[in-house]
């Protein structure tokens, strides 16, 4: 009889695989990337060094802002740690709290998270600050159909938009995975991810071209441990949407099916594993493209919006 | 408490296939095609009809990546891949539904449409040395959007007809009207001869991938003279596209505004 772990401390595991493996897969990408241009790169553990370096560092604000600049970050991450409650992180089986809210539910504490950092930007006099919050929300407003098709196809196949359901259909068989409803609306939602994470057609994801900047220039005004939490934060967003394709749509294998110790820590190892795998061919697209220009951003969403209607319009032809 | 959680979680998650499962294997898999189960749950397709739509979402998929395609040689490669995917379809037809003269049907178009005529046409642009297509008369964004308005189109007036075919899911038939309609579209949004002639050859692509749903019994000799056609009508292009170049040294047709006598 191996030990078993109770309901609640697996669901806080997973809110902490997420928490504290959510720089390291940043790590890890950082580190391919490197490695793929021929540079030898930072460490994978890097993240964790500034974070820790940005903790000891004294928080400035500029002259003139809220309260509310201040506790932007702390919200933010909150919102981002709450989102692994509600999906399959280690276990295939739901959890206590799984059922707090759907899909739907998880993208909108995702929004929340990001106008609140957003609005925190634009309390500041810094126009680049506000530049890049401005067109976050711009072209968060275009991508967000595209996260809704996805749901619907979803909520057509499964008849709920609990991620756990769309989770065990697709463990159910390799008829559920070929058919194009499946493949379109994954593939729609990793483009949608690219552009959340700030990635290679989008953004460069360590750029210093402030013109260019969406995601990283919202954090020009915040230091010290804001600024840690900031980028912690925008990891963690990162993991969060990076186990919401994985568990959920393309590869929910190695999830744990019972509640025994041995079974949920070998799922921790597989789902770090799967993202790692994820974070590489995320670095493969971010050194084999191009950054966009800004105003063809808008043909890169099309292109994923085009995906997920198709994807909705082969379900309804009986198809899908 | 575990037991619980784990049942409910199974019947969730398997609802979409248990709760359909008799409907499936009661009847014949062509006419569940369309049945939509009480639950509001489409009927999952079996691997091959997901495969073979899968294939032709890639040959609508394409279809779009021409719209907006800005070189010449690019566009004609999209042609290519196209061409190949239809290929694929009719060996994956053939190998699914065990009718041998696909693959006799798979390996002259794959000659043809894939090597051939891309071939013949690349040879046709060498002389000229634009490279890169003007914008269409809309921006890519709006080009897709319409494009998107009007496969949809396409997709639900099929749909709409009920055509049953014992060889291909229907949805694939869908997808071959959206594929010919949205070349239509790429044929006039664009200004350039080569998009144009493209446009027309992948709607052949569009009407071969819709015979294989209706007719893949069609005797082999049709379909061959089908592809010939295709062949006439490259050299028909080819000439065309010959004349507007030396006549008005661009492959544009932003200049062909006057009508002649």
């Amino acid at each position: 009889m191996t030990a078993t772990l109770p309901l609640p401390a697996t669901q806080a595991l997973q809110v902490l695989t997420i928490a504290i493996g959510a720089p390291g897969i940043s790590g890890v990408i950082a580190r391919v990337e490197a490695r793929l241009q021929g540079r030898v790169g930072p460490r994978i553990l890097q993240p964790y060094y500034d974070l820790a370096k940005l903790f000891r560092k004294e928080a400035l604000a500029p002259a003139g802002v809220g309260p509310f600049f201040l506790l932007a970050p702390i919200f933010s991450l909150a919102c981002y740690l709450t989102v692994p409650m509600l999906i399959p992180v280690l276990t295939s089986y739901p959890l206590p709290l799984g059922y707090m809210g759907d899909i739907l539910g998880g993208g909108f504490i995702l929004a929340l998270a990001s106008f609140v950092v957003a609005v925190a930007a634009a309390e500041t006099g810094n126009p680049y600050a506000q530049l890049a919050s401005s067109r976050a929300k711009t072209f968060g407003a275009i991508t967000e159909p595209v996260v809704l098709l996805v749901v619907f196809s979803v909520a057509l196949v499964t008849t709920t938009d609990l991620p756990y359901a769309l989770s065990a259909t697709v463990l159910s068989g390799p008829d559920q995975i070929v058919r194009p409803a499946h493949l379109l609306a994954s593939a729609a939602l990793f483009m949608v991810i690219l552009f959340e994470t700030g990635r290679i057609p989008i953004e460069t994801h360590t750029g210093t071209i402030e013109f260019g900047m969406i995601e990283e220039g919202r954090s020009f005004e915040h230091s010290g441990p804001h600024l840690a939490l900031l980028r912690w934060g925008s990891a963690a967003k990162q993991m969060v949407l990076y186990t919401i394709l994985i568990n959920v749509f393309i590869a929910p294998w190695g999830l744990s099916s019972t509640t025994r110790v041995d079974q949920i820590a070998f799922a921790i190892f597989a789902f770090l594993g799967k993202c790692a795998v994820l974070g590489c061919v995320v670095a493969v697209i971010d050194d084999s493209f191009a950054k966009l220009r800004l105003l063809k951003i808008t043909e890169f969403v099309a292109a994923a919006f085009l995906l997920a209607v198709l994807g909705v319009f082969t379900l309804y032809l009986g198809g899908g | 408490m575990l037991d619980v959680t784990l049942t409910h979680l199974a019947t969730l998650g398997s609802s979409a296939a248990a709760s359909t499962a008799p409907i499936q294997t009661g009847s014949a898999v062509a006419s569940t095609m369309h049945v939509v189960a009480a639950t509001g749950v489409a009927v999952v397709p079996t691997v091959f009809e997901g495969a073979a739509n899968t294939v032709a979402v890639i040959v609508l998929l394409l279809e779009f990546m021409m719209l907006r395609t800005a070189l010449f040689r690019a566009q004609i490669r999209l042609y290519a891949f196209q061409s190949l995917a239809v290929s694929v379809l009719a060996v994956v037809v053939a190998a699914g539904r065990d009718i041998p003269e696909l693959y006799v049907l798979a390996v002259v178009s794959l000659l043809l449409k894939v090597i051939i005529v891309p071939r013949v046409m690349l040879r046709f642009l060498r002389d000229s040395r634009a490279e890169i297509a003007g914008s269409g008369a809309l921006g890519v964004a709006s080009e897709i959007i319409l494009a998107l308005v009007v496969a949809g189109f396409g997709f639900f007036t099929v749909g709409a007809l009920g055509i049953q075919s014992p060889v291909l899911p229907t949805a694939a038939l869908g997808l071959s009207f959206a594929v010919v309609l949205v070349s239509f579209v790429l044929m006039i949004v664009r200004r350039d001869v080569v998009s144009q002639a493209v446009g027309f050859f992948s709607l052949e692509n569009g009407v071969s991938l819709a015979s294989l749903v209706v007719a893949a019994g069609l005797p082999l000799i049709l379909e061959v003279a089908f592809l010939f056609d295709l062949l006439v009508a490259v050299v028909v292009f080819g000439v065309l596209i010959r004349v507007h170049q030396t006549r008005s040294s661009s492959l544009s047709t932003v200049s062909l505004n006057r009508l002649r006598g």
